[in-house]
């Protein structure tokens, strides 16, 4: 599905991404396990064109993405739920949930039928659905990030440290929503980066260690 | 005391709903591409040279006067289709991102262009061309003369605030603004092409600023100046209202134009400062405008 051969990127000057190689595969949940400052983030970012390729090759199902700008990507099929969250305060939960829809400009019973997939898969939110983004919880906020990626993303979602700030009771409400969503969509590809990887361990398909820029360790645990 | 300010005021707030049309799009700009056009003022002067030759044409070739009415939005949009694309496409878009200090430098280069360029087609005399406001003519009331024009202008810049909080809050470019105001990256990564919404919220704010050099001309007419003054009035009424506010635009610009009917009516000699005064006292009690916060990035 998604492929990272020999990825180098910069961050202000400085190689973080030395050698990131990654496949991604539909179906099944990939984890990106790594320290504070191993390059997580960046390669997520890298994956959404929002830091620039400065070597190497991404690509999915066989498209080069390097030459696509980032709201291409997502017009690809990649929903993404950054680490902070970053909601659009002034928007109402539900508007949050549509921006992207209404940005890819989808058919509006494919964006009525997208956003009822959210709410099922997610009930919190449709609880929240008229509330300010900017007067949500970490935890809430958190939730409804997740669903704003499934909005976008049928092929490929992106999670960088959903469990990240959340009470024990949240984490759990969040990996059983993980668990629908990979029941309910059976080719969408997940990778979820988490310093902490024991949180995923039930419903992780294959562990990918990043350090220091570089892939380090690539394990599929025995069924 | 009234009787001798009513003409005043309506002529005050004539001249703010003039004003507030450039300090609106300025703040629009600035909220959206972060950046402070200080070539702004130039679409105000370029507007109105464009509707004044337009009229002039219209008169001289002998057609319906009642057309230099529809003349003054098409030349605004005529400026702002061809100036908005050109200007965000060949100069801005290369400072996103860069020191405000490249940018402010940047848009004053443009700024100096356009005054050149405007001496170089137009000439150094003034133009006017009244047939809008002969057209509108007169209304009595309670003894007092006054031009229904100037009625028309405080009437249209009341209906672009409402027209631009109804396009922010129910159209879909006015919510991908508003997304991309909150958060530029997030908005792209869910797939807004943020390049549009600049070059679109850019073309936006030179319509608003040539729409009203445009229906300036038939008052004041338009010569060289004319674009440094509507700036330097829109910047200290973009920052009394708090840059990036809509209603704070226009409330800033009564606020300013009322200021300085009562400096007319008390103290002329301080008519053409105060409005800077004003922007002096509320920068220095509140340094956002008096509707504008540091966190809350809004429209
Ligand atoms: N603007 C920058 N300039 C230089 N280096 C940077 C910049 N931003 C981040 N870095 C460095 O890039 C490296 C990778 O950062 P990244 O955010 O990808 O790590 P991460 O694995 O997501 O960490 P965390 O678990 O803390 O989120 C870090 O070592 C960081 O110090
Ligand atoms: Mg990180």
């Amino acid at each position: 599905m998604l492929v990272l051969r020999s990825v180098k990127a910069r961050l202000g000057g400085v190689l973080v991404l030395r050698d990131v190689d990654l496949a991604v595969e539909a179906g099944r949940t990939t984890v990106l396990v790594g320290r504070n400052g191993a390059g997580k983030t960046t390669t997520l970012r890298v994956i959404m064109g929002l830091v620039p390729l400065a070597a190497g090759r991404v690509a999915m199902a066989g498209t080069d993405l390097g030459a696509l700008p980032s709201h291409a990507r997502a017009a690809a099929g990649i929903g993404y739920a950054p680490e902070d969250r970053r909601l659009i305060p002034a928007f109402s939960v539900e508007d949050n949930l549509l921006l992207p829809a209404l940005a890819l400009r989808l058919p509006s019973a494919e964006r009525r039928a997208r956003l009822d997939q959210v709410y099922d898969l997610l009930p919190e939110l449709k609880a929240m659905r008229g509330r300010a983004g900017g007067h949500l919880s970490g935890g809430q906020g958190k939730m409804v990030a997740l669903g704003r990626a499934l909005m976008v993303g049928t092929r490929l979602v992106l999670l960088d440290e959903p469990f990240q700030g959340l009470a024990p009771a949240l984490a759990l409400a969040y990996a059983e929503a993980i668990g629908r969503i990979r029941s309910r969509m059976p080719e969408l590809a997940l990778l979820i980066t988490e310093s902490s990887p024991h949180l995923l361990d039930r419903i992780v398909d294959r562990t990918v260690q990043i350090e220091r820029g570089e892939i380090v360790r690539d394990t599929v645990p025995a069924a | 005391m009234l009787q001798a300010l009513m003409p005043l005021l309506v002529d005050g707030l004539a001249n703010a709903a003039l004003i507030f049309f450039v300090a609106v799009g300025l703040s629009l700009v600035f909220s959206v591409l972060r950046i402070l056009n200080v070539a702004h003022g130039s679409f105000y002067a370029i507007g109105a040279y464009a509707s004044v030759s337009l009229s002039l044409w219209i008169v001289s070739a002998g057609l319906s006067p009642w057309l230099t009415l529809p003349a003054l939005a098409v030349s605004a949009a005529i400026v702002a289709a061809i100036l908005g694309p050109a200007v965000e496409r060949g100069f801005l878009r290369w400072t996103y991102g860069r020191p405000e200090s490249l940018q402010i430098l940047v848009t004053f280069a443009l700024f100096l262009i356009f005054e050149d360029l405007q001496k170089l087609v137009f000439g150094v005399q003034s133009l006017y061309q009244d047939a809008p406001v002969q057209l509108f003519g007169t209304s009595e009331i309670g003894g007092i003369l006054y031009l229904n024009y100037q009625l028309v202008l405080i009437a249209l810049a009341v209906l672009v605030v409402v027209a631009l909080r109804l396009l922010m809050s129910y159209t879909r470019f006015g919510k991908l603004m508003v997304a991309v105001v909150a958060d530029p990256e997030v908005s792209q990564a869910l797939g807004i092409d943020t390049r549009r919404v600049y070059m679109a919220a850019f073309t936006l704010g030179v319509f608003l600023a040539a729409f009203g050099g445009a229906l300036a001309s038939p008052t004041v007419g338009v010569a060289p100046g004319t674009g440094p003054e509507a700036i330097v009035l829109a910047f200290a009424v973009a920052a009394i209202g708090g840059l990036g506010q809509i209603e704070g635009a226009a409330l800033a610009a009564l606020v300013v134009g009322v200021v300085r009917v009562l400096a007319i009516y008390f103290a002329p000699e301080f008519e053409a400062v105060v409005p800077y005064l004003v922007m002096l006292a509320v920068l220095l009690v509140r340094p956002y405008g008096l509707f504008g916060s540091v966190r809350v990035r809004r429209i």
